[in-house]
């Protein structure tokens, strides 16, 4: 597999570091680790076209719920809430939202399910 | 000579001679999963390792988190002006306490406080206070509240951490009873930088990048120039290869380089007509440049066997950077970028599982010491 097959592209806007990834939750543990030491963001600049339709509005419990069988991976969830221009931090804290509210739950790590 | 492993897997440990044919640190360091489980508690549990740079911390309860390891600390400043650790974990249960907060974007409290349950510490990390609950025992009918006895504040504080500093650099040391003192470990390195002005500069850029190599990779390359020539064709321009020299020291080396022309003394931070490029043992450097008016520093952070994250700081008499710093911090970005391609094409071979044990040159004298000092710490 060469770097233009690799599915997943995430680049931080702030110093351009980017990262390439066969699993979608590779780029979210990116994003800890790059906001651990530098407090930036992470964007999506490539995803596989979803197996779903992700809603023209935000809402996370759609994504999840649309992507989800029966958990979803939260770097999926992220690569899908791309399309409204969300950052990968910016979807994490929309989850934590929600979980928060008891809407979604974590059956195992790093996936969310609907409750 | 190489060992490879088609026949028998025989490697032995680093020699004391470079000389020798074994002078190299066995391939399966740089692979082995199981070897970065001990080098958490070897390496980085036992040596003073860089937490950061306190001038990103001016003020009293500033504070910045550094993991190393599976560890993480708080680095703040307290009322006294001192810049103290303590384990991110409170002592009530053990819950970490603020959230990852790096160098570049500092937090401030005037407490440490959990938010799990309110256990809250001043910043020298005494306990300061406790919700009623933990003073009261209306909840439990088998106590009266005359049978709580309160928290001792010093006794029941946050752990702390050893350390020490160089100048504004602060480095942190796990071990109960550290092996080395700072200085010790340090050498002619303290000295060196401490006839600087470091603190008089201002943090002005952090680029962090992620590798696909161990972490002693890139240390190993970054302690020779051999590779320059063929492979830093810009950065080479203006230097004398020829001339710059190599300093071995007990805990750090140093690589010298002399350009070509005389550098104007408004343009470097230090005296000596030179670059000078400081490993310091295990994972740091301070990388003094002979074209610019500030410095750098590495930390070549491990993530797993064969993975690192290179935190690449500049400082500059001024945070805002101009036409001429912006450029000097491209190329340097550039070198870096060539060196990961260099150092992840070399963990590629490495991962083959072909090579046993390598073999070091005898102008590799800088190596060689990374080398020992890693088997010494792995036999300690």
């Amino acid at each position: 597999m060469t770097a233009d097959d690799v599915p997943f592209v995430a680049c931080c806007p702030d110093c351009t570091e980017r990262t390439t990834a066969t699993d979608p939750n590779e780029v979210v543990a990116f994003y800890r680790r790059h906001h651990a030491v530098t407090g930036h963001d992470v964007s999506w600049e490539r995803t596989p076209p979803l197996a779903a339709d992700v809603p023209a509005d935000p809402d996370v419990d759609a994504v999840v719920a649309a992507l989800g069988d029966p958990d979803v991976a939260l770097g999926a969830v992220s690569a899908a809430a791309s399309e409204w221009g969300w950052t990968v931090g910016e979807t994490l804290d929309a989850v934590h939202d929600r979980r928060l509210t008891g809407a979604l739950w974590e059956p195992r790590d790093d996936h969310v399910a609907l409750v | 000579m190489t060992r490879w492993n088609e026949d028998v897997d025989e490697v032995q440990a680093v020699s004391p001679d470079i000389t020798d044919e074994t002078n190299a640190l066995p391939a399966k360091y740089f692979t082995d999963p199981d070897v970065w489980e001990m080098e958490k508690e070897k390496v980085f549990s036992r040596y003073w390792v860089y937490a950061g740079h306190e001038n990103c911390i001016p003020d009293a309860g500033d504070y910045f988190t550094r993991t190393v390891g599976d560890k993480q600390v708080i680095v703040a400043r307290d009322e006294d002006g001192d810049v103290r650790a303590f384990y991110n974990v409170c002592a009530h249960r053990g819950s970490k306490m603020v959230a990852d907060t790096p160098m570049t974007d500092p937090g401030n409290m005037g407490r440490i406080q959990c938010p799990y349950h309110l256990w809250t510490y001043d910043l020298d990390g005494d306990l300061r206070s406790t919700p009623r609950s933990f003073e009261e025992a209306s909840l439990n009918p088998d106590l009266d509240d005359s049978d709580v006895a309160g928290l001792d504040p010093d006794e029941n504080g946050l752990l702390e951490v050893r350390t020490d500093s160089i100048g504004p650099l602060v480095f942190l040391n796990f071990a109960d009873d550290p092996p080395l003192s700072l200085a010790e470990q340090a050498g002619k390195l303290k000295t060196r930088l401490e006839s600087l002005p470091l603190e008089e500069y201002q943090h002005a850029r952090r680029y962090v990048s992620e590798v696909a190599c161990n972490w002693k990779t890139f240390g190993g390359n970054y302690s020779e120039c051999d590779h320059c020539q063929a492979n830093h064709q810009d950065w080479i321009t203006g230097i004398q290869l020829d001339e710059s020299a190599l300093e071995v020291n007990d805990y750090h080396w140093v690589l010298h380089y002399t350009h070509e022309e005389d550098v104007e003394d408004e343009l470097r931070i230090h005296d000596e007509h030179e670059a000078q490029f400081h490993y310091f043992w295990p994972n740091f450097t301070v990388n003094m440049y002979g074209t610019a008016d500030g410095y750098g520093t590495y930390i070549v952070d491990p993530i797993d066997e064969e993975r690192f994250q290179l935190i690449a700081d500049y400082y500059f008499a001024e945070p805002e950077l101009t036409e001429a710093e912006e450029e000097f911090v491209r190329t340097s970005r550039q070198l870096q970028e060539e060196d990961f391609e260099l150092v992840e094409r070399q963990y590629e071979g490495l991962r083959s599982g072909a090579l046993g044990q390598g073999q070091l040159g005898p102008n590799e004298h800088t190596l060689h010491r990374f080398h020992r000092l890693a088997q010494e710490a792995y036999n300690a």
